[in-house]
């Protein structure tokens, strides 16, 4: 893997980092910290396959609209590179489309952020995707809500219930479209920050691989709201 | 395109080329356009081609009055042309149809919607029903004179063949009427009906013609060879002009098209002029005061992102709405202890329609969004939950935070507009402020009486007062 830039301190997440904007870029690359380390770019669908097949780095942050390739901007990348095992993919979004949130989280991105996200909050949500966490915006979480009913009484039982929330991951969901950071959100429900990382990981899990057929068709109709 | 707006439209009649006042080649269009050639609606005395010259020209319209009655005591000049013109030139506004081929990408402000008076002015063709009931008179007055001369074999034939040839005709007014509605989506049949039962009915006549030329005598095969051979010579005829006939359709469906993405362009350029370039201006000029740029920016991303990813809800019919300005109020006039914009993380989750209960709640929102902006930290987040029997807000700031009981009197902010607000109408309100973790007001408004979303707004609500 090749390192650009010489003083790199032990441990620093390599990133590539994908975006139509060459601004977007400099400007997300001038902003991160030390803890992550920009080790190529790619500017298009077909560019970002290419680069990260050949770079394979264990975090990708992608922009949901890419032009290239079959037209599926971000999700399509991901999806090109599922043989990649070890990389993981952070959406990055100047989008508050639901539509185009729920597509690039379902092919598979460890979670979403919007490009408003100041630079220490993004280098962390590197680190946490590379760790293997899942990464929530307050408002991703206000979008897990809607889509799953924010009603109390609808909730899962079991763990292998996909179409539901359970009540503690509702709780901890809430907690984060509140503005609350995982810190937080473990001091006000007593659990440890563990915790409440497996709880997101889980809803991730269900917001990707749950057959609720009224994911999409809501996605799709939050436009027209 | 070279030529003055109007010369696109126009050719069709292939008149007007030679009538063109001498523009030098490559010119810019006159600063007065000129309409393109057109029968206009109003202000026509028989079917409008005066009126359209006059306006295509720029002539006076007396003059050009004067002008077919002139040509027309030249041997029938005038009454030939006119007729002419009336076959070939199509209805309309000449001026719409001249902003219409006008590049709209040059069209700065999208184009004002079209004036309802329209609609209104197509009214019975009374000078039309005139003119043709005219002309029957005069033929049966024609046909009353000459009598003794008159071969009634003729007649009806005749009357077959020019009942096809009008109905054929009378479609090229249509069209015209035809490509408004169909830019509009719908697509009718009609035209191509009309096209079949026009030369059916011509057919039919020629024969009832052809019949009578060649005398009774003649026998039925020889008839109908004859048929077979003249319907053989048109669909030869048909077999050859239809590539032709296919390109020009193509043709003309590619031009509609790219007439469609060239009015969404304009569009979206005239929204973009009109807002971002009107701010981007603005923060340059502003460039030293970054608070205030920040702010511009802001409003400005607000402002485009509802453009772009939102259909604005009818008012009144949403609470989602009626936060989101409250937010956009706050932003826009609030700033932080140091002056400096503060941006609002808002999230919602759910809907519905907004009534007295609800409004007490945005107030107390309001009042609660503006303590976090100007006396708390950012990040400043606001989260409004619909639930099933309530409505929850938390409005969370990162400020050092404040005692909640020893809130004094002269704290009469947060007791009275946040708090007693939402008590009085039946809710509950909190406040939580710990060290270092800043301060959060929790907002919660039962619903008991009042209808979810879906039901029709504007119903009495019946809100026991406590």
């Amino acid at each position: 893997m090749t390192q650009e830039v010489p003083v790199v301190p032990a441990g620093a997440v390599d990133v590539v980092l994908v975006d139509d904007h060459h601004l977007f870029r400099t400007g997300v690359r001038a902003s991160l910290d030390a803890r992550v380390n920009v080790v190529g770019e790619a500017a298009s669908v077909d560019e970002a396959v290419h680069v990260v097949h050949a770079l394979a780095p264990p975090v990708v942050l992608l922009d949901v609209h890419l032009p290239g390739g079959d037209g599926g901007g971000g999700a399509e990348v991901i999806r090109a590179c599922a043989d990649l095992t070890s990389t993981r993919f952070l959406a990055l979004s100047v989008s508050d489309a639901a539509e185009d949130v729920v597509a690039v989280i379902r092919a598979g991105a460890r979670g979403y952020v919007t490009k408003a996200i100041d630079g220490p909050a993004l280098s962390d949500a590197v680190r946490r995707v590379a760790d293997g966490d899942a990464v929530f915006s307050p408002r991703l979480a206000g979008f897990v809500l809607d889509a799953f009913g924010a009603a109390a009484g609808d909730v899962a039982t079991g763990d292998d219930e996909l179409d539901r929330l359970s009540a503690r991951e509702r709780e901890v969901m809430r907690l984060i479209a509140r503005g609350y950071t995982y810190r937080e959100v473990a001091g006000e429900l007593f659990i440890s920050i563990k915790t409440v990382e497996t709880h997101v990981s889980a809803v991730l899990r269900k917001l990707q691989l749950s057959s609720r057929h009224e994911l999409t068709r809501w996605a799709a109709a939050r436009r027209l709201l | 395109m070279d030529g003055p707006a109007g010369a696109r439209t126009c050719d069709d009649s292939g008149v007007d080329v030679t009538a063109e006042p001498s523009l030098p080649p490559g010119a810019v269009p006159a600063r007065t356009p000129r309409g393109a050639l057109r029968r206009p609606e109003r202000g026509r005395w028989c079917a409008g081609v005066a009126s359209g010259v006059s306006a295509h020209l720029g002539l006076p319209l007396p003059a050009v009055r004067v002008g077919f009655v002139v040509l027309t005591l030249l041997g029938g000049v005038g009454v030939m042309l006119y007729g002419f013109w009336w076959l070939t030139v199509p209805a309309g506004d000449p001026w719409r149809a001249a902003a219409d081929t006008r590049p709209s990408a040059l069209s700065r402000v999208a184009r004002r919607p079209a004036e309802s008076g329209e609609r209104a002015s197509r009214r019975w063709p009374v000078t039309d029903i005139a003119v043709g009931l005219l002309l029957v008179a005069i033929a049966v007055l024609l046909a009353a004179l000459r009598q003794d001369r008159l071969d009634a074999g003729w007649v009806l034939p005749m009357l077959v063949v020019l009942a096809g040839a009008a109905l054929a005709w009378s479609q090229l007014d249509e069209v015209a009427r035809g490509r408004l509605r169909s830019r509009a989506g719908g697509r009718t049949p009609l035209p191509v009906v009309r096209l079949l039962g026009g030369v059916v009915l011509a057919g039919v006549g020629v024969l009832l013609l052809v019949g009578q030329a060649t005398g009774p005598g003649v026998d039925a095969a020889t008839f109908a060879q004859s048929v077979v051979a003249s319907l053989a010579v048109l669909a030869g005829v048909a077999v050859v002009v239809a590539p032709w006939w296919l390109r020009l359709w193509r043709a003309l469906a590619d031009e509609r098209a790219a007439r469609a993405r060239e009015s969404e362009r304009a569009d979206i350029a005239a929204h973009l002029h009109d807002s971002v370039l009107q701010t981007l201006a603005l923060i340059r000029a502003r460039a030293d005061d970054p608070a205030e740029v920040a702010r511009m920016a802001r409003a400005q991303e607000r402002e485009l992102r509802e453009w772009l990813y939102d259909d604005r809800p009818a008012p009144g019919t949403s609470l989602a709405a009626a936060l989101r300005a409250v937010v956009a109020e706050v932003e826009d006039s609030r700033s932080g202890p140091g002056g400096e914009p503060v941006a609002v993380d808002a999230v919602v989750v759910g809907d519905r329609v907004p009534d007295e209960a609800t409004a007490a709640l945005l107030q107390a929102t309001r009042e609660a969004l503006v303590n976090a902006v100007v006396h708390g930290r950012p990040p400043v987040s606001l989260y409004l939950e619909v639930g099933t029997d309530e409505v929850e807000v938390f409005v969370k700031d990162r400020g050092d935070g404040f005692d909640v009981d020893a809130i004094g009197a002269d704290r009469f902010g947060v007791r009275e507009s946040i708090m007693g607000r939402v008590r009085r109408r039946g809710g509950t309100a909190t406040v939580t402020s710990r060290d270092g973790q800043g301060t959060e007001v929790h907002l919660s408004m039962p619903f008991a009486a009042t209808p979810p979303v879906a039901a029709e707004p504007g119903e009495p609500v019946t809100e026991e007062e406590r």
